[in-house]
């Protein structure tokens, strides 16, 4: 799978542009057009200071600045759909487990394909193995339940509990933040002082 | 004196025998470094496979077993193979492929994960660290210098003067006087206790961890082994360890302390703020405000404390030294379980020793510093996770942004905060006071396995 | 409607949290052991999400961003995964790669909080799936005001792409879409541009304090 290019970095404006009317001579009309629409911006874009490349996550998936994504695809047993929507309504779709992780900016489940299929995918701080072990001590019981439903699952407990989830994760090859240095901790930090702050203004206004 | 009464306290507990076959695990991975301590680190390549087990075949029996190993000992020899090692002896290849991958690729190949970047990029490393040649790692540790050297002449006389083994780099190392490290601080004071080591530490040390998470073969702390290299009488008993040398940059250390400090007490409050203790030992959370060069000096006492109440860092701050290596019950913000990214640290001063007077750029470039030995069942996982979560970054304890103040590689115009009371210190400029100069990833087998390797291919 | 379990007394919202969770035992009792096992053990863990859930702890719940798409507070989930052209993936992979994976351009649009491109089933499909601000309807009119050559060129190999501009872009979008059955966010009532704000207080209370410290 081709990874983020940094090979694409040292093109000049005018090459990019040639890449760009290369790849779309055989694009539907509807993006050819967009294209013609855009040539100008692409010149400007190219003459200002490029983003900062996304990178690798580490074993799987990416990251941008400290904000990384997972995205997993698994079957599902044979009933495992029903199993797990009825676990998550219980909750009211509202996993607070979430907080206690820290790390976990969203998180979404989405069954697919007539329920044979679940996409999981999150929005997560730093890199893809770091609190994997924690999570098999720490909320071992409330993983297990969540992937019980999953097709082929060895326990979070098993050592391939982390190949399962890689062998099944894909890594994005488009992936945009609006705030990649801003941590769920950092948030709740600056939220804190956001408080203070309005509590000066209105004692001092 | 170098019994573990004299060094750490605690004591033989009569209702916690050994669970663990001490017989078979290495000296090194339990018995603690004495005080003083005098040493010596070798590294070897194999360029025969044979030479390489007749290697191992004269060594093994003069290998150190941690069998009472809260007794006194003269002096205990360690040995660790990395995986260019194991393939060099004739390891086959489905157990050279039974060991993680992490540790198959060799720890330069990993410098992502352990963020060492910069200054500390493999290509910046000391030959031969970051090549595939360092194959067996063989260390001395006593707690004197005559036996210390009988020691090396037991080692020596395993390896030398026979082709197919070489030499690459010896490295002398030592206790400075008074026990302290080339920036000045008494070290090494910190140490998970290994449950069912026969031994029970001092309960302020914190509960004993199990066992598996040290050593392989046993239970972890998830309840089950952690997975073991195949076969069986080669892994069990054994464990990981990371070896990263360390050269520490005296002149600026010196300079920002000058820098930061106008009296000789503040840049001692500032030394200790980096660390987390005083360079006597003494921890901040149990002498904030003054030096207690006895309580440092007592290890009964100076690791007996934890931070409850001080979970906003006005003793210790959140980001100093010791408080990233162990957080102990400071509130975390990420989910962590702390007990499964211990480590058994084995540090190893060497060179000339710290002077608190050299401000000099030369004394940067003096080659002095820290080896350490980070001995786990999963050494690889737990270094990359200290060096992503706990070093190089600061989200997990409220320093964001910010790195390690002793061994972070530290960009241009960093800061370290120091909180406070009303208004919090913040100080700009904090440099990279160790730079890694090289290391590698070595599997450190038990007795058994030793014999074993030595007769491989019959 | 009966009462909103918020609304309910604390001794009356466990009876009914009690009566849900029994629900969910009867479920999982025909189920694997491994997920059996662990509904027994973590059951009483599962109260506190049960509690939060039952509106009695002050959590946001979750509702739905309009048309379609789950919600929590202001921020909405969309997922779509729409079949390529033949071709499709190629030009796809490579106009991102050329993008270096990154798109500065949804700045412009000021309420996304991410967005990714997957490819999945051998190349013959891409997801996209984003967190935004707000509701469903005004989502899609600001991609089609804001940056719509970018929209175009990315998805004009989805098969059947209508255009941004069209005016069967909604239905379009919402045939190939699916709501998320559970949409957790850890800060719910922080939009973009709060955060922004956020960011700049922090940075000027950081100056303030090395100033006046």
């Amino acid at each position: 799978m081709p990874t983020p290019a940094s090979t694409q970095q040292n093109l000049s404006g005018k090459d990019k542009i040639e890449r760009f009317k290369q790849l779309f001579a055989d694009a539907p009309e509807v993006g050819r057009k967009a294209l013609e629409n855009v040539l100008h911006e692409i010149a400007q874009d190219a003459t200002e200071t490029p983003p900062p490349p996304i990178e690798s996550a580490g074993r799987i998936g990416v990251r941008l600045g400290k904000v990384s994504e997972l995205t997993i695809i698994v079957p599902l047993v044979a009933g495992g759909a029903k199993r797990l929507r009825a676990f998550l309504r219980l909750l009211g779709g509202n996993l607070a487990r979430g907080d206690q992780v820290g790390t976990l900016h969203n998180m979404r489940f989405v069954f697919f394909d007539n329920d044979t299929r679940l996409l999981f995918a999150t929005t997560y701080d730093g890199d893809w193995d770091a609190y994997i072990d924690d999570f098999v001590t720490k909320i071992p019981d409330y993983l297990d339940l969540i992937d019980s439903a999953w097709d082929g699952w060895p326990g979070i407990r098993s050592p391939k509990a982390k190949d399962y989830l890689a062998a099944h994760q894909i890594s994005a090859e488009g992936w945009y933040v609006a705030h990649p240095d801003l941590t769920v901790a950092e948030t709740a930090r600056l939220k804190r002082i956001g408080k203070a702050v309005d509590k000066f203004l209105d004692e001092i206004g | 004196m170098s019994s573990v009464k004299e060094t750490v306290g605690g004591d033989l507990s009569k209702d916690a025998p050994p669970m663990l076959e001490l017989d078979e695990i290495q000296a090194v991975i339990l018995r603690q470094r004495p005080a003083p301590y005098f040493g010596t680190h070798v590294l070897l390549r194999v360029d025969d496979a044979r030479a390489g087990r007749e290697f191992l075949r004269r060594i093994s029996p003069h290998v150190d077993s941690a069998a009472g190993w809260w007794k006194p000992a003269d002096a205990w020899l360690s040995v660790g193979i990395s995986h260019a090692g194991l393939e060099a002896i004739g390891l086959p290849k489905e157990s050279l492929q039974s060991f993680p991958e992490t540790f198959r690729v060799g720890m330069a190949a990993r410098a992502r994960e352990l963020r060492d970047d910069g200054v500390n990029a493999p290509k910046n490393w000391e030959k031969p660290f970051g090549t595939a040649e360092v194959h067996i790692g063989v260390s001395a540790f006593s707690d004197s210098a005559d036996k210390w050297r009988r020691a090396m002449s037991i080692a020596r006389a395993a390896y030398e003067g026979f082709s197919g083994v070489k030499v690459l780099r010896t490295q002398d190392f030592g206790a400075q006087p008074g026990d302290r490290n080339s920036l000045g601080y008494k070290d090494g004071i910190d140490q998970p206790a290994v449950e069912g080591s026969g031994f029970a530490l001092p309960p302020a040390w914190g509960r004993p961890i199990k066992a598996g998470e040290f050593i392989l073969g046993y239970p972890g702390e998830a309840g089950v082994p952690l997975p073991m290299p195949q076969p069986d009488v080669l892994g069990r008993n054994g464990t990981f360890v990371g070896f990263r040398k360390y050269q520490s940059r005296v002149g600026a250390f010196n300079r920002f302390l000058h820098a930061n400090g106008g009296t000789e007490a503040e840049r001692e409050l500032v030394a200790a703020k980096l660390v987390g203790r005083w360079r006597s030992g003494a921890p901040l959370t149990l002498a904030p405000e003054v030096d207690d060069p006895k309580l440092g000096a007592d290890p009964q006492r100076n690791n007996a404390f934890d931070y409850s109440k001080d979970s906003r860092g006005r003793q210790a701050p959140l980001g100093c030294h010791i408080r990233r290596m162990n957080p102990r019950d400071t509130p975390l913000n990420h989910l962590t379980d702390v007990n499964i990214h211990r480590v058994i640290r084995r540090g190893s001063t060497y060179g000339p020793p710290y002077d608190p007077n050299d401000l000099s750029e030369k004394a940067d470039e003096v080659s002095r510093g820290a080896i350490f030995l980070f001995i786990s069942a999963k050494a690889m996982a737990t270094m990359e996770f200290l060096q992503q979560e706990w070093i190089d970054e600061g989200d997990f304890i409220g320093a964001n942004g910010e790195k390690d103040p002793i061994i972070g590689r530290q960009e241009e115009g960093a800061t370290f905060t120091i909180p406070k009371d009303p208004v919090r210190r913040r100080i700009r400029g904090i440099e990279t006071f160790n730079v890694l100069r090289g290391g590698e990833y070595f599997f450190m087998p038990s007795m058994s396995a030793l014999k074993w390797l030595g007769n491989l291919g019959g | 409607m009966a009462t909103p379990t918020s609304a309910m007394s604390r001794p009356q919202a466990e009876r009914v949290m009690e009566q849900k969770l029994r629900k969910v035992q009867e479920i999982f009792a025909d189920g694997p052991e491994i997920g059996r096992l662990a509904l027994e053990k973590g059951t009483a863990a599962f109260k506190q999400e049960l509690a939060a859930a039952m509106g009695q702890t002050g959590a946001t719940q979750q509702t739905t961003a309009g048309r379609i798409g789950a919600r929590q507070g202001s921020v909405s989930e969309l997922t779509i995964i729409v079949p390529l052209v033949a071709g499709g993936a190629k030009r796809t992979r490579a106009l991102l790669e050329l993008l270096e994976g990154n798109f500065q351009g949804a700045d412009a649009v000021g309420t996304v909080h991410d967005m990714r491109f997957v490819f999945l089933d051998n190349d013959t499909k891409l997801l996209f799936a984003t967190a935004y601000d707000g509701e469903w309807d005004a989502y899609i009119d600001d991609f089609a005001t804001k940056i719509p050559n970018t929209m175009d060129i990315v998805f004009c190999n989805a098969v059947g792409w209508p255009g941004i501009r069209s005016p069967a872009i909604k239905d379009w979008i919402v045939k190939h879409q699916i709501p998320a059955a559970a949409w957790y966010v850890a800060n719910p009532n922080l939009t973009v541009s709060k955060a922004r704000r956020l960011e700049r207080v922090g940075t000027a209370v950081e100056e303030l304090l090395d100033k006046i410290g």
